[in-house]
């Protein structure tokens, strides 16, 4: 094991390499902008004259202390918003001034990041969201909705504890929740041993579509005859009158026939077998004479293997009258809370295209809540069964959380959206859209949990938690109350003064009348929101830093790298002091992230580091981007994640997230992207056909989606990002006050034209040189991430909708050069030159892991710890793993 | 072990909570329960604020005619009807304020978010929380915090958990939604005092017990820890003062609710029109006297139709046309909610025959004015509660603190602070 010593060689000359870096660090202006300082400022915020009291001759450019700060902000301020120099005063040059105020943001930025700096203190903070439903969950193995305690953050992650904060509302929202958790973590037990299994044959549909038809051809019959019999009683002489004025009133056939009974001698729909149960019969009968979607039932009924299941089609009817769109089965409400297994025996068609072959299944199909979509490969002959594991909680309690559904994918996401298709295949075939797939039988199965072992909250009590039982003599209840405390307090007991209070309250509810599991449950919510366990305490009395003890450095590890608690395992390494040893560490930190509970960690830590909650920010425009379907987003988000779940799993290098020549993706992307080779029904490594743009960040759908509104690709977006995530050259914030471009509104402009109006105005000049480039660069992706050569614009009449007659087309030209950098003539080679900055990747990366799990904000004085991340995983390609054991290793994970 | 009465005492005594009997003979209370002879009503102070900010070039009335005799600008025409009874305030701004996605973080505080050396975020107290330390005094609630249902971020409020913040600049919770607010205001606890008095105390012991735990934590940690477990201290602080009041107020009736509970699953236009009717039930009864509502504009925007983005739509100089519109019909939607409650406020009744509107201050706006210009935060005043001058298009140099305007309508309201957040001093054109 020589990772300790290779960490500390990187330590030292880090410390040596970084000395330089330090120094540009600083919060300095550049000493080539005194010039246009002296020539533009000074003459009236000077010596002489300070109008608007401001004297700027005497402002250091080395930015030390808030005040100076506040004046450079100012400075920015007003330049950005074209206010300073006045307009009759003498002008800087173009040039000159975009540099100024590109320097003049970025040092600003440093400046903030050093006065704000934390010098390295890492603030107590307590769980996130997050970590507290899955402390919860390790706890007392149930998973509760936390989504009414408020979201962490506001700016940086979720694990900085100096922007996690406390209220009283958010106190009652833990009392809530920690006796929901209770309650949920109780029926589990109750329910430990039971078993349920529910079989449905899906041809159950066939005869009700059957007799629907039937009764479609009756009453279509019958509601001819009575029309005839209308018109003949219309067509009389004597009602030429009466017949007119209804026709006159009347808006087409079957208005006037809603009139029948003003027309003497037409005959009551009633006695043709339409009652509209106390509404107007007329309208049962105007409407069985359309027998509306006829043909498509009947084609239905015509289909083979009828008799053996049940076609997911479009929607037709309303569902409550006939529904051939998808198939619901409930969850018979005396079902417990467990976990559950969904099998859905299903084939596809002969003829089913290959975009019509996936499956969705989710809860409540009004709503469609898509939980999972499956590409079919099964036949009507040789169905294939797909298993679908669900988790019914005490949340799935009402019909609108335990119907499930399967549904074909996309067919009816909105009504808007299936209209659109069932439209689209009435025009083509005269019928609807064809039926591809078939569903056999479907199966739900609940898996009793009684052979696992208890979860350790529930272990660590050991007392009976029913009412059969007789109630805990005292002693007994006071020694559960403890240990369960010590359990929830990961490993610390708390004063015995505490537990006496618990075991008081348990006994006021005791006497209020609360039998002994209810008056239990809610103690036990107590300890849930006691700062004990609400807290990740590093207590240091006197204000100094200090290495951690082994049980403090388990659960730094810990919620590092699961967001969770320590289990037992680690904890005992811990109290032991095994942990503190480096290759005992480094083991447990390979063990931790093998474990599924890492998946948290990755999805988060990935979700905020790249700033993915932009992809639920808009919906996508359907009618633009017809394949960008509910199923397909939620994949393009997958990629993301499943990408970087398989760099971890293989440790792989950090290069594959700017380019590779695989992705990890699924049946649906594989078949959105065209790409062949996915065998499996989840994510899986393919290799990529030549040529092919994907491959890296910058290929994927999910991505080039968030670089758009879902409508119109946005290059700043996308250049912008670029800059933040992958080259460590993250442009200031969006400044505030510029004064916007407006000539060019309404002009039918390329996206590029458009654009180049900010290299016009030095403020916008200053960071859009920067940014456009390289959005440029991605333009042949569109808003939903296809690849395209093309794109146009039109421009919006005076109604607000786009006029065709102006719509204009060009051929999307993506070279351009970086600023002050390499040019690139196409996408290509955009990506290799980001892929070849790989180091300042991985600089992102590392201050981003630092600031993850250390709950800090990193600062100029975490360079040399920055800098021996990168250079040891340097050694590996860049092997993710590397970045965390050496974070894992240093001196700064190891103190608090 | 049972809590003794005199812990608590000292602990209540201990904290900076203010603990109000609420003043039965307080003429709020008296409206609503008694059938006592009316005094003057109370004052109230309501802010009302709209994330993205407003259409530049036809929300503001043109700086050259100011005065009573300005010209309304169109995305006020729906407002014509009130046109002498609120004021509209130009060059107003928070100096420190450089988020320009912040449209409520710092509306009614004006801090600065870098302030703090070490830190980088930074609030202050905000001015409805500065009214209701002493408004709040004789009320069920001290003041009352809405949201919108939807999540803030995408209707540009920028951080924090309502627009209220506390007086160590920490956010403070609010309901998100009508329900939820009707609810806290209306909902009818009908179990018998002696059983309420025991959950009281059952409470209060769960506080205790956590309190216990909390201070035995305590021990041992350093400044900055200590700093923050403080935040836990006062949560639970801020409860014991919420359930002294509760215990002041058991049996006194909780007022009927002059509206019927609202649907489930309102949204935009229609969400915002019933917080209204809420607000104005929330004053009528005297259940609070400061009030907020951090409206919901993504949602308002879908609500009539509109299918642009709301970032997007604040954006609108750089293509103009669609975003551009649904901008303005922002604007007009958003005036015409606003005509609306201000008819409301009119026609409501005081005890002694004025007008609610008499009585109120409100203030209408946000730190956005369009895009991410922070300057020229769009400002309109109205109600007669702080005594300014309505009717006017006031132009104030350009670059007052918006805070001036605050001091002015705390002035007004008879609470009389020195300064708050950037303020200079109040508005002098706003003094009738």
């Amino acid at each position: 094991m020589n990772r300790p010593s290779l960490l500390l060689a990187s330590l030292l000359s880090a410390y040596a390499s970084c000395h330089a870096a330090e120094e540009q660090s600083h919060a300095v202006m550049g000493q080539r902008h005194r010039a246009l300082f002296q020539e533009t400022c000074v003459s009236c915020h000077g010596p002489e004259k300070q109008k608007g009291k401001f004297r700027v001759d005497n402002l250091p450019f080395e930015i030390k202390d808030l005040e100076t700060a506040e004046k450079w902000q100012k400075v920015l301020n007003q330049m950005n918003s074209g206010d300073m120099p006045p307009e009759d005063e003498k002008q800087p040059a173009k040039e000159a001034k975009a540099d100024f105020l590109d320097d003049l943001a970025n040092v600003m930025v440093a400046a903030r990041r050093t006065l704000g700096d934390q010098n390295g203190v890492i603030t107590m903070r307590r769980l996130n969201r997050r970590e507290y439903k899955n402390t919860l969950r390790e706890l007392l193995g149930v998973d509760v909705n936390v989504s009414d305690l408020p979201a962490d953050g506001g700016g940086g992650f979720d694990t900085v504890g100096a922007n996690l904060f406390m209220s009283a509302n958010q106190f009652e929202q833990y009392q809530l929740i920690g006796r929901e958790a209770m309650e949920e973590a109780f029926a589990w037990q109750a329910a430990a041993g039971v078993e349920k299994r529910l079989h449905y044959e899906a041809e159950t549909t066939t005869p009700i579509v059957k007799k629907f038809v039937d009764y479609q051809i009756d009453a279509q019959k019958r509601a001819q005859n009575w029309v005839k019999a209308v018109e003949e009683a219309a067509a009389k002489p004597e009602n030429k009158d009466i017949v007119a004025k209804i026709r006159k009133e009347s808006k087409n056939d079957s208005i006037f026939r809603r009139e029948w009974a003003r027309i003497p001698g037409a005959p009551n729909p009633r006695s043709f077998g339409f009652d509209k149960k106390g509404e107007n019969d007329a309208d049962l009968a105007n409407d069985s004479l359309g027998a509306g979607w006829l043909k498509y039932h009947q084609y239905y009924m015509a289909q083979p293997a009828v008799d053996k299941g049940a076609y997911l089609g479009t929607q037709t009817r309303h569902p409550a009258e006939l529904n051939v769109n998808y198939i619901e089965l409930l969850v018979p409400f005396d079902w417990p809370v467990g976990e559950y297994v969904v099998r859905v025996s299903v084939g596809a068609t002969k003829d089913a295209p290959p975009e019509r072959r996936f499956l969705d299944f989710g809860i409540y199909a009004r709503t469609g809540r898509v939980m999972a979509t499956h590409e079919i490969t099964g036949t009507i002959e040789k169905p294939q069964v797909i298993e679908i594991p669900l988790t019914l909680t005490r949340s799935n309690m009402t019909r609108e959380n335990r119907l499930l559904f399967v549904r074909e994918k996309g067919s009816w996401d909105t009504n808007e959206e299936g209209g659109r298709k069932r439209a689209e295949a009435v025009k083509r075939n005269g019928i609807g859209p064809e039926l591809t797939l078939w569903v056999d039988w479907i199966e739900v199965e609940r898996v009793p949990n009684a052979a696992k072992p208890k979860p350790p909250g529930i272990a660590a009590l050991g007392i009976p938690l029913d009412d059969k039982s007789p109630a805990p003599a005292t002693p007994e209840l006071r020694a559960a109350l403890e240990r369960f405390a010590t359990e929830a307090f990961r490993g610390t007991t708390p004063p015995a003064d505490y537990i006496d209070r618990l075991l008081s309250l348990y006994e006021v509810r005791r006497k209020a009348g609360d039998k002994p599991s209810a008056a239990l449950k809610e103690t036990l919510a107590v300890v849930l929101s006691s700062p004990m366990f609400l807290y990740l305490a590093e207590p240091t009395a006197d204000e100094k830093h200090r290495p951690l003890t082994g049980m403090e450095l388990a659960t730094r590890l810990s919620y590092f790298l699961w967001s969770a608690p320590p289990d037992a395992a680690l904890r005992d390494l811990g109290k032991r002091g095994e942990l503190m040893k480096p290759e005992v560490l480094a083991a447990q930190t390979e063990r931790l992230l093998n474990d599924p509970r890492s998946e948290d960690f990755l999805q988060a830590f990935t979700h905020q580091w790249l700033g993915l909650d932009r992809i639920d920010f808009f919906e996508v425009n359907r009618t633009l981007y017809p394949r960008f379907d509910t199923g397909t987003k939620v994949a393009a988000k997958g990629e993301i994640h499943e990408t970087m779940a398989h760099i971890m799993r293989k440790n792989a290098s950090l290069r594959d997230l700017l380019k590779s020549d695989y992705v990890v993706i699924n049946r649906v992307l594989a078949h959105y992207y065209g790409i062949p080779g996915v065998k499996g029904d989840g994510y899986e490594k393919v290799p990529l056909p030549k040529g092919s743009p994907r491959g890296g960040l910058l290929g994927m759908a999910g991505i080039n989606f968030m670089g758009g509104n879902g409508e119109r690709t946005s290059p700043v977006e996308r250049g912008a990002w670029v800059l933040r995530k992958l080259l460590h050259d993250p442009p200031p914030p969006a400044p505030a006050n510029v004064p916007a471009i407006t000539r060019l509104a309404g002009k039918v402009l390329t996206t590029h034209e458009r654009l180049l109006a900010h290299q016009e105005d030095p403020q916008c000049t200053s960071c859009h040189r920067k940014i456009d480039p390289v959005g440029f660069g991605l333009e042949n992706f569109d808003a939903a991430g296809q690849w395209r050569t093309e794109d146009s614009y039109m421009a919006i009449d005076a109604n607000g909708k786009p006029d065709p007659k102006s719509k204009k087309t060009w051929t999307i030209e993506a070279a351009a050069a970086l600023y002050k950098g390499p040019a690139f003539k196409d996408y290509f080679e955009l990506r290799d030159i980001v892929a070849s900055k790989s180091d300042a990747f991985a600089r992102g990366f590392s201050e981003a892991l630092i600031e993850f799990a250390l709950g800090r904000p990193t600062g100029f004085r975490d360079e040399p710890l920055v800098t021996g991340m990168v250079q040891q995983a340097g050694k590996k390609d860049l092997a993710i793993r590397e970045f965390i054991q050496a974070l894992v290793a240093s001196q700064e994970f190891h103190t608090k | 072990m049972s809590t003794s009465p005199i812990r608590r005492r000292h602990f209540l005594q201990s904290s900076t909570a203010l603990i109000a009997l609420p003043a039965l003979e307080s003429l709020g209370f008296r409206r609503f329960a008694s059938a006592a002879a009316p005094a003057a009503p109370p004052k109230r102070l309501v802010f009302l604020g709209f994330g993205w900010g407003i259409t530049t070039e036809s929300w503001f009335p043109d700086i050259k005619q100011p005065g009573a005799g300005y010209t309304l600008p169109e995305g006020l025409k729906p407002l014509a009807r009130h046109k002498a009874d609120f004021t509209v305030v130009q060059g107003l701004w928070n100096k420190y304020s450089n988020d320009g996605h912040w449209g409520s973080t710092m509306w009614l505080t004006g801090a600065n978010r870098f302030g703090e050396p070490g830190q980088n975020f930074h609030n202050s107290i905000s001015a409805d929380q500065v009214a209701a330390a002493k408004l709040g005094l004789d009320t069920r609630f001290a003041s009352l915090q809405l949201n919108g249902s939807e999540n803030a971020e995408s209707s540009g409020h920028g951080p924090g958990l309502s627009m209220a913040w506390d007086v160590s600049g920490k956010p403070i919770g609010g309901h998100k939604g009508p329900v939820e607010a009707y609810h806290r205001l209306f909902s009818k606890d009908t179990t018998p005092i002696e059983q309420q008095r025991a959950m009281l105390a059952q409470k209060r012991s769960v506080l205790d017990t956590v309190m216990e735990n909390a201070r035995a934590m305590q021990r041992g940690l350093g400044k900055t820890d200590k700093g923050k477990l403080e935040e836990y201290f006062q949560g639970i602080r801020d409860i014991e003062t919420r359930l002294s009041k509760d215990e002041q107020w058991i049996g006194v009736p909780q007022p009927k609710a002059p509206i019927p509970e609202p649907a489930a699953g309102l949204a935009g236009k229609e969400e915002i029109k019933i917080m209204y009717d809420i607000m104005l039930a929330a004053m009528q009864t005297d259940s609070t006297r400061v009030l907020t509502y951090r409206q919901p504009v993504s949602t308002l925007l879908t609500s009539i139709g509109i299918k642009v983005a709301p970032h997007d739509m604040s954006h609108y100089h750089s293509t103009m046309g669609e975003k551009l519109e649904a901008s303005k019909q922002r604007d007009l939607t958003q005036s015409d909610l606003l005509a609306g409650f201000i008819d409301k406020l009119k026609a409501t009744k005081e005890a002694d025959g004025s007008r609610l509107f008499d009585h109120v201050a409100l203030a209408y706006g946000s730190n956005i004015r369009t895009e991410h210009s922070l300057d020229n935060c769009p400002t309109l005043l109205t109600g007669g509660g702080a005594g300014i001058k309505l009717g006017h298009n006031v132009v104030a140099p350009k670059d007052t603190p918006l805070c001036n305007a605050w001091l002015t309508l705390l002035h007004g309201i008879g609470v009389n602070v020195e300064r708050h957040g950037d303020s200079s001093g109040v508005l002098k054109e706003l003094i009738a």
